[in-house]
């Protein structure tokens, strides 16, 4: 009976899957909502990394995905925060609300 | 086979990723979710150290919480949000209303995670265990033999350049985004002109 196994490397990756996606349909910010995406994305980071290391001991493919993915997040990050700042600009709020009422005229 | 103290490091650290996350998705202030999941990095890293992957361990570091969510706290710092107004679920517009569509999504959460959080465990049970069998795996040595070694053949060089493209389009997308004055209109051209 160890702790250090995969299927423990899986299901810490499965909840922070789920964590994120619970903070993605609830926060009503939507840098918190960007947040929430980066919870998922560390995720699935640790989900590539444990499956190197447990199935795959003899190359780094999992580290070479976990690259890809924060080259990925990081652009995700910059162009997401960059709209989060235009919406500011705009409107002075940046909830779901009025995101979702964009284009309409102000009443 | 009595527990070892990779066990208990990983035991302590999956805690408390798993705590430092709620609480980023839970906490009031965005600035506090910030710092909060920048803390819960840390741990992560200790996870990739155990996993024999200390250069994913530092990258995390200094990539993820030294750069992405740096950015992070600077663009919240810039537009400072007032904390509380509208950030607790359940506190803005229809109290009620709001509060049970809290509650049913963590109930769908929840039952997602009974459903899928077993098979994966038997699943990953049941897999045969390979080991590590290469020196310095995961070190800076052995990944950059892997990713840049014969770059004239191997697939890996290109993709891993090819960020570069995505990251100049993210780079021209934001610059773009925040510009401020408006594009000068193209004059309309009138019926009847060629």
């Amino acid at each position: 009976m160890t702790w250090f196994t995969l299927a423990n490397c899986l299901t810490v990756s499965l909840l922070l899957v789920l964590i994120g996606a619970f903070g993605l349909l609830r926060r009503r910010s939507l840098i918190l909502v960007l947040l929430s995406v980066e919870i998922i994305l560390n995720g699935v980071n640790l989900a590539f990394i444990a499956f190197n290391y447990f199935r795959w001991g003899s190359e780094e493919a999992g580290h070479y995905l976990y690259m890809l993915s924060i080259g990925v997040a990081a652009v995700e990050a910059a162009v997401g925060l960059s709209m989060v700042i235009v919406l500011f600009r705009n409107y002075r709020d940046i909830t779901r609300e009025r995101i979702a009422r964009l284009g309409e005229v102000e009443g | 086979m009595p527990l070892s103290l990779a066990d208990f490091l990983f035991a302590v650290a999956a805690a408390a990723v798993v705590l430092l996350s709620l609480s980023v998705v839970l906490a009031r202030s965005p600035v506090r979710s910030t710092l909060l999941l920048i803390l819960s990095f840390v741990p992560v890293s200790l996870i990739y150290i155990l996993l024999r992957a200390p250069f994913v361990g530092i990258l995390q570091i200094l990539v993820y919480a030294g750069a992405i969510l740096m950015l992070f706290t600077f663009v919240i710092m810039m537009i400072n949000p007032e904390p509380g107004v509208g950030e607790v679920p359940g506190e803005a517009g229809k109290p009620g209303q709001s509060r049970r569509g809290g509650f049913l999504v963590f109930l769908l959460l929840t039952g997602v995670g009974f459903v899928l959080i077993p098979p994966v465990r038997w699943a990953a049970s049941h897999l045969p265990v390979a080991t590590v069998d290469k020196p310095g795996f995961g070190g800076l040595n052995s990944l950059s033999r892997f990713i840049f070694a014969d770059p004239a053949d191997n697939p890996l060089t290109v993709s891993f350049e090819l960020i570069s493209f995505l990251i100049l389009v993210g780079i021209i997308a934001s610059i773009n985004f925040s510009r401020r004055e408006k594009p000068a209109a193209a004059s309309p051209r009138k019926p009847g002109e060629n």
